[in-house]
């Protein structure tokens, strides 16, 4: 069996763990990130894309929204590239207390978040879906933020400097010599393959699954509510700006617009365990409804997908309640030397993913106080490759590339806009079969057709590059129908379940992918 | 009903003009009805491969459709076959294949029939169970022992002939893929536009030139369904002749070639029997009276035009077409005619389930029909194809052949009606 050493051992890589080997990678730290399935699919990749401008907690959290108002404009710079600025507004509909408005206006002013009430016409002028009825608008400096964008940007950034990124590994052991965490056992859930991590400062970054982690290394009470939430994708952008309702957080109040999409989120149930995917038809109902409150109209749109996530919300020892929205979404930052007596393991949860990078900064703030190694954070200033340009993603920026090279190069995908070079090269850098992992790249197959017509070619095209055997791209392809179906069928009516059945049509009527079985 | 509203008369009205459709109002026309066919748009022909797949599994491979029939009526008592009858199934075939050899493609015909399935391989690989398909197909089958080079073309992005080739050789046959030079202006065309340039002779030859030195002696050459709309048989031949090896298409993603030759040849005896077809007119209502429908409303650029009609053929299709669909509310509703569903979840039930590839609860969903497939509550309303209940088309290999027979059927029990209504109108 292998044993690898290393400076930092880093558990987890959503938007925190990343961030943490990048923050590491920066300070000239040695890295190496597992985690047990790919990059940013648990809880990071399971969000509405929001980069929140601090609006929401304007009034609730006020710590909150000054984290979040600073944090937006430290990523805006450092990860322009994955985020689109779109700006947000807060409405204040005919089921919010209208009195909720000024203690907003005032709460963002405590909290320095920026807001400006803007006429209701302007905002019509701009928004021309918006509920007709909304009596006041704020306008915020929200924007969406493309969290695989993100996430792989400070992986390759620190594998660049060295780091090893070993997605799909997942943590079976984590070692202990006394009181010293040394490293951690883990499996290649692909190939079976177990390896030893040595490490001078291991990193527990699994969010809502921390606990599982810590309880690995012997330390009790580390205890993760799951706070799960559903987001459905609607086909199209509803809108072009982000909208809120103007009231206290609540279920269904926010619709993001992103890449193609428009994405309305959540809901907040505890649930026990962060696996947890079960979609209720009645949150899906309850969804539906929520949007057509924003955007009249919204039940008869396409609804694309629908997906679960859960917050890792770390419990306060003086909350004693299972509604989860009333934890502190505060981070919790856990120095196991100091509150457990358990050296070179530190503990990084809860939290939300615009101030995944303030998270990181503390996080090797701790780490290089464990070794000892006072290194200055740089990640405040430093962009993640690909934002050196400091310029926004913009929704147009596909359809000019693609317009640039009509005649030359293939448009695989149809809904996204992916070019067949840009496929192929992600293939090549990726080196993975599993086509979900492709995906969460480069958008493919998350458009209105779901993949109908481009998962068939996505196929034959990894088949010839790669040289998979049959049973390989067989399995690659199927492995993406089901994946796929998972967050299809809970939200199937209306053309959506028309274009379902279209691609059922192509995969078992056509092609007779079951038989491949 | 506004006196401004043009009010047009036929015997029969026909909604949908995919095979079921097309078939039932060719069928109707040949028989001496006035028909007109109203039709939203192109419907099944042109994604469908174009072959007639009447049982290609039971849950096995069915390898003697004919034979295999009675006892998959038996075990399927409301299959739309149970209501069609076995015997019925193979006329319906037979006169199909007799209007493509009459139709406006010079040679071009079907072969095949019940007593064996054709095992064709599709664009991944896999063998599709088929009773009736075109002949430039048929060489695929993969009972032929030869071996197969699966030709691939790079601007085509909907066949991938490498893919299909490992398939085909990880099932037993011998295999491999090429790749052909092809001489277009632009990185995508699709088969659409690869079939347009294999109508012209010259670029035919050209590409023949350039495959042939890469084709072995002892080989069968796989072509993606692109040989031409015009003169598919011509162009077929011209390439066996040019390659000297057995040429054969293979159906890939839409638009489909084969199914658009179909809908050309339906279209044509349509026109040659004296029917009507209207695309581009959505049938948004009906006028009924009673237990009978007395004319449907059709929505046709930017004003709507009354059918009168004494009989009504219903072949919208299903969910894929958008015929049936579920509203938000999660309730299903046949959307021209507003008639009612059989086979659909009760509220409350599970209408699909997590397992991708299983039968989904919903997937046998239609429009409630008698057992002479009469829609419940419209006595003069036939219904055909995929807007039947009791079927799983795709699993079962039988979307076509309900779309035959049943479009076939219906159009007998309407011309049947009508001979005794004749009978007993008063000279």
């Amino acid at each position: 069996m292998a044993t690898l050493s290393t400076d930092v051992l880093v558990i987890g890589g959503g938007a925190t763990g990343a961030g943490v080997a990048w923050d590491s990678a920066l300070r000239g730290f040695d890295v190496i990130l597992v985690d047990r399935l790919d990059l940013a699919e648990g809880t990071s990749g399971r969000f509405h894309g929001l980069l929140h401008s601090g609006g929401r907690y304007a009034v609730k959290d006020p710590k909150a929204a000054v984290e979040c108002i600073e944090e937006n404009r430290i990523l805006r710079s450092v990860a322009a590239d994955c985020i689109e600025d779109t700006g947000g507004f807060f409405v204040t509909t005919p089921w919010d207390d209208p009195a909720y408005a000024d203690r907003f206006a005032e709460g963002c002013k405590a909290t320095g978040v920026d807001c400006e009430e803007i006429d209701v016409a302007q905002a019509l002028r701009e928004e021309p879906r918006l509920n007709p009825d909304v009596s006041r608008v704020f306008r915020v400096p929200d924007a969406n933020i493309d969290i695989w964008k993100t996430v792989w940007s400070m992986a390759r950034g620190a594998q660049s400097r060295g780091a090893r990124i070993l997605p799909y590994h997942a943590a079976v052991a984590i070692h202990r010599d006394g009181d010293d965490v040394t490293g951690a056992h883990v499996r290649d859930d692909r190939t079976g393959q177990e390896l030893d991590i040595e490490a001078r400062v291991t990193v527990n970054a699994a969010g809502a699954w921390a606990g599982q982690i810590a309880d690995m290394a012997g330390i009790e009470g580390v205890r993760v509510l799951p706070g799960r939430g559903i987001m459905i994708a609607m086909n199209h952008r509803l809108v072009n700006t982000v909208v809120n309702r103007c009231q206290m957080p609540t279920d269904g109040d926010i619709i993001v617009p992103i890449r193609t999409v428009s994405v309305i989120g959540t809901t907040d149930e505890h649930t026990d365990d962060p696996d947890d995917h079960t979609v209720i038809e009645s949150e899906v109902d309850a969804m539906l409804d929520d949007g057509e409150k924003l955007v009249p109209g919204f039940r008869h749109q396409r609804a694309l997908r629908v997906w679960t996530g859960v917050r890792p919300l770390f419990e306060d020892a003086k909350a004693d309640n299972t509604e989860t929205r009333d934890v502190t979404r505060a981070h919790a930052l856990l120095d196991h030397a100091q509150r457990d007596g358990v050296k070179r393991f530190v503990t990084i949860t809860g939290g939300k993913v615009t101030t995944f990078r303030l998270m990181a900064e503390e996080t090797v703030d701790a780490v290089c106080k464990q070794l000892g190694e006072p290194r200055p954070c740089t990640t405040r200033t430093e962009p993640l490759p690909g934002s050196e340009e400091r310029r926004h993603y913009r929704i147009g920026d596909r359809l000019e590339a693609k317009e640039e090279r009509l005649t030359d190069d293939q448009l695989i995908c149809e809904c996204e806009l992916i070019r067949r070079s840009t496929l192929e090269e992600t293939m090549r850098r990726r080196a993975s079969t599993n086509l979900d992992d492709i995906r969460r790249q480069v958008r493919l197959g998350m458009g209105p057709c779901q993949g109908g017509f481009c998962i068939y070619r996505a196929t034959g095209i990894l088949h010839g590059l790669d040289g998979l055997s049959a049973e390989e791209a067989n399995g690659a392809l199927l492995g993406f129908l089901q994946e796929r179906w998972k967050g299809v069928w809970p939200v199937l009516y209306g053309d959506q379940l028309r274009q379902a059945r279209l691609d059922d049509w192509i995969f078992q009527g056509v092609l007779g992918v079951e038989h491949l079985r | 009903m506004s006196a401004r509203t043009p009010q047009l008369h036929y015997d029969a009205v026909v909604i949908g003009a995919g095979t079921a459709g097309l078939t039932a109002a060719v069928r109707l026309a040949e028989g001496g009805a006035r028909v007109c066919v109203l039709a939203k748009g192109v419907g099944s022909t042109h994604l469908a491969p174009g072959t007639i797949d009447v049982l290609g599994y039971a849950p096995e491979r069915v390898e003697e459709p004919g034979a295999a029939l009675p006892g998959f009526i038996a075990e399927h008592p409301d299959h739309p076959y149970a209501l069609i009858g076995a015997d019925a199934i193979g006329p319906a075939l037979q006169w199909f294949a007799e209007r493509v050899e009459q139709g406006p493609l010079p040679g071009y015909r079907y072969v095949g029939g019940l007593d064996r399935n054709q095992l064709l391989p599709t664009a991944v690989g896999v063998v599709r169970p088929s009773a009736l398909v075109p002949e430039t197909m048929a060489g695929g089958d993969e009972r032929v022992r030869e071996a197969v080079c699966v030709v691939g073309m790079r601007p085509l992005r909907d066949f991938h002939a490498s893919l299909c080739a490992a398939n085909l050789s990880h099932n037993g046959s011998s295999a491999r893929a090429v790749e052909a030079a092809v001489e277009v202006d632009r990185a995508d065309v699709n088969s659409v536009g690869l079939a347009r340039r294999f109508d012209d002779p010259a670029w035919r030859a050209a590409f023949a030139a350039k495959l042939a030195p890469v084709v072995h002696a002892e080989e069968r050459v796989a072509l993606p369904a692109v040989l031409g709309l015009r003169d598919p048989r011509g162009a077929w031949e011209d390439l066996q002749q040019r390659l000297g090896r057995g040429v054969f298409e293979i159906p890939t993603l839409p638009p489909s070639v084969p199914g658009m030759r179909m809908f050309e040849i339906l279209k044509a005896a349509l026109r040659a029997a004296g029917g009507r077809l209207v695309l581009g007119a959505e049938v948004i209502g009906a006028d009924r009276a009673g237990g009978r429908i007395e004319a449907v409303r059709a929505h046709a650029s930017g004003h709507d035009v009354h059918y009168h009609a004494r009989w009504f053929v219903l072949a919208t299709g299903g969910f894929a077409s958008g015929a049936i669909s579920i509203a938000s509310d999660w309730t299903a509703h046949e959307n021209a005619l507003g008639l009612p569903l059989r086979g659909f979840p009760a509220p409350g039930q599970p209408r699909f389930v997590a397992d991708y590839f299983a039968e989904q609860p919903m997937g046998r969903t239609g429009v409630a029909v008698d057992g002479s497939l009469r829609a419940e509550g419209a006595e003069n309303v036939f219904v055909a194809g995929a807007s039947l209940p009791g079927s799983l088309p795709w699993k079962e290999g039988s979307g076509d052949g309900i779309a035959l027979a049943s479009g076939h059927r219906v159009a007998q029990a309407v011309l049947d009606a009508e001979a005794t209504s004749n009978l007993r109108t008063p000279a």
